[in-house]
């Protein structure tokens, strides 16, 4: 094993975390074993954010299954859906209650930024779109909070959207508050997931 | 670099991912986070699967786990069980437990009741209406409420309900009041 693999791997695991005296977040990468699909999280002792992939198709089947067309459905698939999990990790002991907004991440993708897209964002486009309202109640609620405070020991499940394209690369910065302080990271090499049509069985 | 130190460096960094997804991977804590401020919690009528009307304040006098949830919520499924098992432990003791299901219908929530048996009452939020009163950002959320009808208490996310934490914090409240 050469010395640029060992480089390499610590420029997969480590990355820069600009809040002064916060414990550093490290960024993983791997096979979610429920969801079989690859995930990127950023951890540490008192936080865990992690993004897993979700194929289009299991977008097109979910909101489709709550009444939402075919279009419409067609629409979500396609904007680079996320299953995401954010704790508060922080313990009793030692308690650091968690806030973040997602208006303040930002996404590098071929050499653009732009903001993530929030439930806010596409209910102003259901509504407009005259999308029944039981399916845009599913929707809200099946989205990752834009603005969440969390408590110790608290988290959150949720689709999180990037707006890109199947298949696209992109970089995101992560910015969160704790211990009084703003801490920002980047989880740099997420890719959308493309978008394939696997054996039903194989992913839940 | 040698290829002794490489495997070095390589094993002290497989330590630090295993370290770190063992730290995410962990069971939910049984923290119950109270309010800065206890707050009256707003009242709602709702029907439930049963078909039974539910009012909040007909559980004045009890303390109230109110849980908004959903059925094709990853975590929302993962608590139930042990709601329904701290239900069985608490139902007549002064503690009353209401499941509120978040914009689904009676067949949906039969069909899940189907796979997760659960006892405790279920009113339906169909149109979104009672979880918009609470400040519900995300699900599974649950607010204790005590019996002068105050929220003292609120999880964000699952929790295990029948852990003797949480269990002895509902006792404590009623004694509380």
């Amino acid at each position: 094993m050469g010395s640029r693999f060992v480089l390499s791997l610590i420029g997969a695991l480590l990355l820069t975390e600009s809040a002064a005296g916060g414990t550093a977040a490290v960024a993983t990468t791997g096979i979610d074993e429920q969801a079989k699909l690859p995930y990127w999280q950023l951890a540490n002792k008192y936080m865990s954010l992690r993004l897993v992939q979700r194929l289009p198709d299991q977008s097109r089947g979910f909101f489709q299954a709550r009444a939402f067309s075919k279009e419409h459905a067609e629409r979500i698939a396609q904007s680079c859906v996320f299953q995401t999990v954010f704790k508060n990790l922080s313990n009793q002991s030692d308690p650091s209650p968690l806030e973040y907004n997602m208006r303040e991440w930002v996404v590098y993708s071929k050499g653009r930024e732009r903001g993530m897209k929030t439930r806010e964002d596409w209910a102003t486009e259901w509504q407009e779109a005259q999308v029944a309202q039981p399916s845009r109640i599913a929707f809200e609620w099946a989205m990752m909070p834009t603005r969440q405070a969390y408590e110790p020991g608290d988290y959150n499940w949720g689709m999180s959207m990037f707006n890109l394209k199947p298949d696209t690369p992109f970089d995101v910065k992560v910015v969160w508050q704790q211990h009084g302080k703003t801490h920002n990271a980047m989880i740099k090499g997420i890719r959308c997931a493309p978008d394939i049509h696997p054996d039903p069985e194989e992913y839940q | 670099m040698t290829a002794k130190r490489a495997r070095s460096v390589f094993l002290f960094l497989t330590l630090i991912v295993m370290a770190t997804a063992s730290v995410a991977q962990e069971k939910p804590r049984e923290t119950l986070p109270p309010v800065d401020s206890p707050y009256p919690a707003p009242d709602f009528e709702l029907q439930g699967e049963d078909g039974k009307t539910y009012k909040l304040s007909d559980f004045r006098g009890q303390v109230v786990v109110l849980n908004f949830w959903a059925t094709w919520c990853p975590p929302c499924r993962f608590e139930m069980p042990s709601m329904e098992s701290a239900w069985q432990m608490l139902e007549g003791k002064g503690v009353m437990f209401l499941g509120v299901n978040v914009g689904e219908d009676e067949d949906t929530i039969f069909e899940f009741t189907g796979e997760y048996p659960l006892s405790f009452p279920l009113p339906m939020d169909r149109d979104g209406s009672v979880i918009k009163a609470y400040d519900v950002v995300g699900l599974p959320t649950t607010y204790i409420i005590d019996p002068k009808g105050r929220v003292t208490h609120r999880a964000v996310g699952s929790r295990y309900w029948d852990g003797p934490h949480i269990v002895d914090a509902l006792r404590a409240l009623l004694k509380k009041n």
